[in-house]
């Protein structure tokens, strides 16, 4: 089964017409998505700007990933269950937007990018966790992370601007 | 004589009509460019909100300080607040007649000002020390949650709530 087959096989699913017709489902979960942004990505900026130096230099980096890393963890949980369920009410049009494949581009490269923070600096974080600034090899990551996540949120927002109106 | 509700309409009549509120109605991307702007402040906001108040509960975070951790997020959350209301105020004015007939605009600017007095005097004074006793904590900082989801809500909801048109008749 080719992936455009997938898209119209999910859009002919019960659930995608529930989500899709319903009144109050689409509402509900947009919602849980938007203002979850504020533990997922209001930690993501936190952490990114740690790692540039500019907030809460009291904490050790190390000690920022102790802390944040659960909550990280289960804001994106619901960010991507929300996620999902906002794309399967109408996956042949999302995945027509431009800003759809940008946006799972940048998701790619953001989980990329944080693989490469632990295969390299992060590995060593005992020698720079104490330094009173971080090596410019994370700043790059912290940088890097910044950038993705603002072209992540732009183009979630895009694509709600890209859809066929209903 | 002009009561309070008259002047409130005439503001939004003017905004509706101001440069500002042509400029984005008449772009196809201002609108969703300022609201980006919007959505990335409601994260440094949320999230300093999130950690600060969790603080406050002592569900996280405890190697800092109650009032160490406040003054290192203060410039954070009063420059989110400074994004949102100037990003806010663009993207009432492209639609401020309507949104003075909504309801639920009306219930996001109760919560903003009654968040935002509650983030300065109260909560403001809590998170200065490190003593307070733990009821204060906690009611504290449930209630700065409740009032910012409030308004997070609110904000959320303007798109769903269909005014009547016959309101309002510039």
């Amino acid at each position: 089964m080719s992936f455009d087959h997938f898209l119209h096989w999910l859009d002919a699913t019960q659930f995608s017409a529930v989500m899709r017709e319903s009144v109050w489902a689409e509402p509900i979960v947009e919602t849980i998505h938007v203002l979850t942004l504020t533990l997922f990505l209001g930690f993501v900026l936190l952490l990114d700007l740690r790692l540039l130096d500019v907030v809460l230099r009291r904490k050790r980096v190390s000690e920022m990933f102790e802390q944040f890393n659960p909550w990280l963890f289960r804001g994106f949980a619901v960010m991507l269950v929300t996620g999902l369920l906002l794309f399967s009410a109408d996956p042949v049009n999302f995945y027509s937007t431009l800003f759809f494949k940008l946006k799972m581009v940048m998701l790619v490269l953001a989980g990329v990018n944080v693989a490469f923070y632990h295969a390299t600096i992060g590995k060593h974080i005992a020698e720079w966790d104490v330094a009173a600034v971080t090596p410019w090899k994370v700043k790059l990551c912290g940088v890097v992370s910044l950038v993705l996540w603002v072209g992540i949120v732009a183009c979630g927002r895009g694509i709600a601007y890209a859809l066929p109106p209903p | 004589m002009t009561s309070l509700k008259d002047l409130i309409l005439a503001f939004c009549m003017w905004c509706n009509e101001s440069y500002v509120g042509h400029t984005i109605r008449d772009s196809v991307w201002l609108f969703p460019f300022v609201e980006i702007f919007h959505l990335l402040a409601l994260g440094v906001l949320g999230g300093c909100m999130l950690v600060l108040n969790m603080r406050l509960m002592g569900i996280g975070f405890r190697t800092d300080s109650v009032s160490d951790l406040a003054r290192d997020l203060r410039p954070w959350i009063i420059g989110s607040i400074a994004v949102m209301l100037v990003s806010g105020f663009l993207l009432f004015s492209t639609e401020a007649v309507k949104m003075y007939g909504n309801w639920g605009f009306q219930v996001k600017m109760l919560f903003l000002v009654l968040s935002i007095v509650f983030t300065f005097t109260i909560h403001r004074r809590v998170t200065s020390h490190d003593g307070a006793a733990a009821g204060v904590r906690w009611t504290t900082a449930l209630l700065s949650l409740a009032m910012w989801a409030m308004v997070g809500l609110g904000g959320r909801s303007l798109g769903y709530i269909t005014t009547a048109a016959s309101a309002v008749k510039p």
